[in-house]
């Protein structure tokens, strides 16, 4: 058996050395697709390429995937430390190297672009792109592929991993703060594809063939201290692809947020663990004064944000600027009550 | 008939998918996508959200107990307190009723007599004062000091699961507000519980009782007219069925949901089903319903071998799902605010010895089996009529029931001996089950504050 395979090694050695058509230099038979999910997976992989760097540090990875988005060479991928200039390597589907030049960083997703030469690409690159309205184009209970080269498996030009799974749900944009590594605020597709390490930066696609989703890092949830499993949905990413591959700028209003103000004084102690947001007092005149929030009251959540403890109270409230309204929802006795406030800011003493 | 019907859904599924793919293998993923999408639009009404407030943060998973039937000996704690006067060892003629006091509602301010261990009261007097965290631990593992190779002064270090304030699941359980939920969403002891109902706005929930042997409770909130599912009895539930665990933590319009098939049927001893889904804290207490959108069982945090085991197998295959239908008669119980505990007989039974019976090799003296003269040696040949194959049978014959369950038995208590009944024997709670819960069912919704000044 071990015989076998050292042969096939070095007979493929010799057709690499030898074969100037580098999609061959390393192949195998494979029979055709047939099923949906074969197909999916044969239509897409050539657009999937392994990025390898150098990481100065043990925890973080030097390799990731990446997604072929422009025939100009643009690829997209998760924005590691790993990624240092000029040490940055792109192996694509036919086993060719190439040394990648990095684009700006879009920071809110933790996501890059990374360009190759085209020029000295043999053949043309295949690049995939979301799809428009990929929003209203995935669903919970969808089936999925996720492609990306787990653990760096793939070696030269053998295929990334193809894993299988569904898309369990989205995860919305109030669960996304508890999420480590999550920077910014859209709805998650979480997926039970799993994202070992490596996969990331890969994509997941729909049976159809559709890229709904980028795949990110296992996710630390302080929901329920578990790893979770989930991808950037690729119609959040339309403006970072736009602005950098197809040169359309849109620029991005900054605008400083004034500190919220909601005139509620927590029954607060401090501790390793926070207590629930127990309202001590209401100041008078204030927003919640004027929604009717008395001592004792307990703030359970403002707009989807569950408040479970005074931190949380004031995390979720610095979300949010003076002069926004926010849904509060609150429990007295055993009535639970919901009303708008407009936030205010704090009067000046 | 529920067999021919779903028989016919099957094929009415599956038969155009079968044709159409002729000469090719079936694609059944594509075709199973509608029929997932059709049983989570059905079940997503009936899947609640539990959000908890208050409580202490405790770690569970491996640290617990166990309870395979290996050594409860010196795990007894020194304190049964209150529960003997309720679950008398001694031979009962008739079945504890279903509305006889519970455990816990004799709850006179009556100090327990001679306790050294935890402050009488619970601890959230009020809020503000959540314990700091570890607080309850040290005393449940004291039980355990007396266990050679227990260490001291450890008990709360990792491997364990340290549980979060996340939002959890549940399920409609009937139209006018009873709420089924995983014990473990309780775990913290929580001093609010809010459940939300989709479409419906959030509720105040009352805690009722719950049944730690499966890692479910009940609450109640003030409603009517909620979407109620439709709960399928394990005997209709084939292994090899698609089976979908459905979760409201990561998720606020409809559920998530995981997929899988039905593993293994009657675990952890006739009380679930184990499914190859992913069952993590992001579907603890939901439902795992069927393609019909027909609740299977509620996913919780379960294993044969412990009380609170299991979470640390998240996501990895092996989840457990307790089944519904086929206990009425304790959800009624649970109604009532008792809370359930797995029976406990006091016998270990002797490994060698192959059968028929099983022969005992020791009797903890604190268990109903020592108390009522069963030794080292005996031969227990009948449980309830049912003659006894070996240990093995003779443990899932006894673990299937619960503390103040009454079972009979028939013993060989001398070589040679004519065998004697004894019985019906009320079993004891299992002593290592959580004996730490709050007994207040009607948890104050708030709390008086200090004076102000």
């Amino acid at each position: 058996m071990h015989k076998h395979l050292l042969f096939a090694f070095s007979f493929a050695s010799v057709l690499t050395a030898q074969s100037q058509d580098f999609g061959k230099a390393y192949s195998f038979e494979e029979r055709k697709p047939r099923t949906r999910v074969e197909q999916v997976i044969d239509q897409r992989l050539p657009s999937i390429v392994k990025v390898h760097g150098a990481s100065g540090l043990a925890t973080i990875s030097a390799y990731a995937t990446g997604i072929i988005v422009s025939k100009q060479g643009h690829i997209l991928t998760l924005d590691q430390v790993m990624i240092q200039k000029d040490r940055t390597r792109v192996v694509l589907y036919d086993g060719s190297v190439h040394q990648a030049q990095l684009l700006p960083e879009e920071p809110r997703f933790g996501v890059r672009l990374l360009k190759i030469d085209p020029a000295l690409v043999n053949g043309e690159l295949q690049p995939v792109w979301p799809p428009a309205e990929a929003e209203a184009k995935f669903r919970t209970g969808q089936f999925v592929v996720s492609l990306g080269n787990s653990f760096r498996l793939a070696e030269f030009s053998e295929k990334v991993s193809a894993t299988f799974g569904v898309v369990v749900g989205r995860a919305n944009t109030a669960l996304r703060y508890r999420m480590a590594d999550v920077k910014y605020d859209g709805d998650l597709i979480l997926t039970d594809a799993c994202n070992n390490p490596g996969q990331f930066g890969g994509g997941l696609f729909t049976l159809d063939g559709r890229w709904i989703g980028l795949n990110m890092k296992l996710l630390d949830s302080k929901e329920t201290n578990t790893m979770v499993s989930a991808a950037i949905p690729t119609r959040d990413l339309l403006p970072y692809l736009e602005e950098h591959v197809l040169g359309k700028h849109t620029a991005e209003a900054v605008v400083n947020k004034p500190a919220p103000w909601t005139g509620i004084v927590l029954f607060e102690r401090a501790g390793l663990q926070s207590p629930p947001a127990y309202v001590d007092r209401v100041i008078t005149g204030s927003p919640a004064d004027t929604l009717g929030l008395r001592p004792d009251d307990l703030v359970v959540r403002i707009n989807d944000y569950s408040i479970r403890t005074c931190r949380e109270f004031r995390e979720v409230l610095g979300r949010f600027a003076a002069g926004e309204t926010v849904q509060v929802t609150w429990k007295r006795g055993t009535k639970v009550q919901q009303a708008s406030m407009v936030l205010a800011s704090e009067p000046k003493k | 008939m529920n067999h021919f019907v779903r028989a016919i859904g099957v094929a009415l599924v599956l038969g155009p998918a079968l044709l159409s793919q002729r000469g090719t293998d079936p694609d059944e993923f594509e075709h199973l996508e509608p029929v997932l999408q059709a049983a989570l639009a059905k079940a997503s009404p009936f899947v609640v959200a539990v959000e908890t407030f208050g409580g202490t943060r405790t770690i569970s998973g491996s640290e617990g107990p166990t309870d395979s039937d290996e050594p409860p000996a010196p795990r007894v704690p020194p304190k049964p307190a209150k529960k003997p006067e309720n679950k008398p060892a001694e031979p009962k003629s008739e079945e504890p009723k279903p509305d006889a006091p519970k455990p816990d509602e004799p709850k006179p301010a009556e100090p327990k007599p001679g306790e050294e261990g935890p402050p009488a009261p619970q601890p959230v007097p009020m809020p503000g004062s959540d314990p700091k965290p570890d607080e309850n631990k040290p005393d449940e593992n004291e039980g355990d000091e007396d266990k050679p190779g227990k260490k001291k002064g450890l008990p709360l270090k990792a491997p364990g699961f340290q549980q979060t304030l996340g939002k959890t699941t549940g399920i409609v359980l009937t139209a006018d507000g009873w709420i089924l939920v995983s014990r473990f969403a309780l775990n913290l002891e929580p001093t609010t519980i809010l459940i939300t109902v989709p479409g419906r706005g959030t509720f105040h929930a009352q805690r009722a009782g719950e049944d730690t042997s499966r890692g479910i409770a009940l609450v109640k909130i003030d409603a009517t007219d909620l979407p109620v599912p439709e709960f399928v009895h394990p005997a209709n539930v084939k292994i090899g069925q698609w089976a979908f665990a459905l979760g409201r933590t990561f998720a606020t319009e409809e559920p998530t949901v995981h997929i899988g098939i039905v593993s293994a049927q009657r675990r952890v001893f006739g009380r679930a089903l184990q499914i190859d889904a992913y069952t993590s804290p992001a579907n603890y207490g939901g439902p795992v319903v069927d393609v019909h959108g027909r609740v299977l069982g509620m996913a919780v945090p379960l294993s044969p071998a412990g009380r609170n085991a299991g979470v640390e197998w998240y996501d990895s295959g092996i989840g457990f799902a307790v089944t519904i239908a086929d206990i009425p008669h304790l959800i009624e119980r649970m109604q009532k605010g008792q809370v359930l505990q797995r029976g406990w007989l006091g016998v270990q039974f002797e490994p060698s010895f192959l059968g028929p019976g099983a022969k005992i090799s020791s009797t903890p003296k604190d268990g109903v089996a020592a108390k009522v003269g069963m030794r080292k040696g005996d031969v227990i040949l009948e449980v309830d009529g049912v003659a006894v194959m070996n240990g093995p049978h003779f443990q899932m014959l006894v673990s299937s029931h619960l503390g103040g369950d009454s079972i009979t038995i028939k013993i060989r208590q001398d070589e040679g001996a004519e065998p004697v009944v004894m019985g019906p024997l009320v079993l004891l709670d299992a002593p290592w089950s959580e004996q730490k819960q709050k007994k207040d069912t009607d948890l104050p919704a708030s709390f008086s504050l200090p004076e102000k000044k």
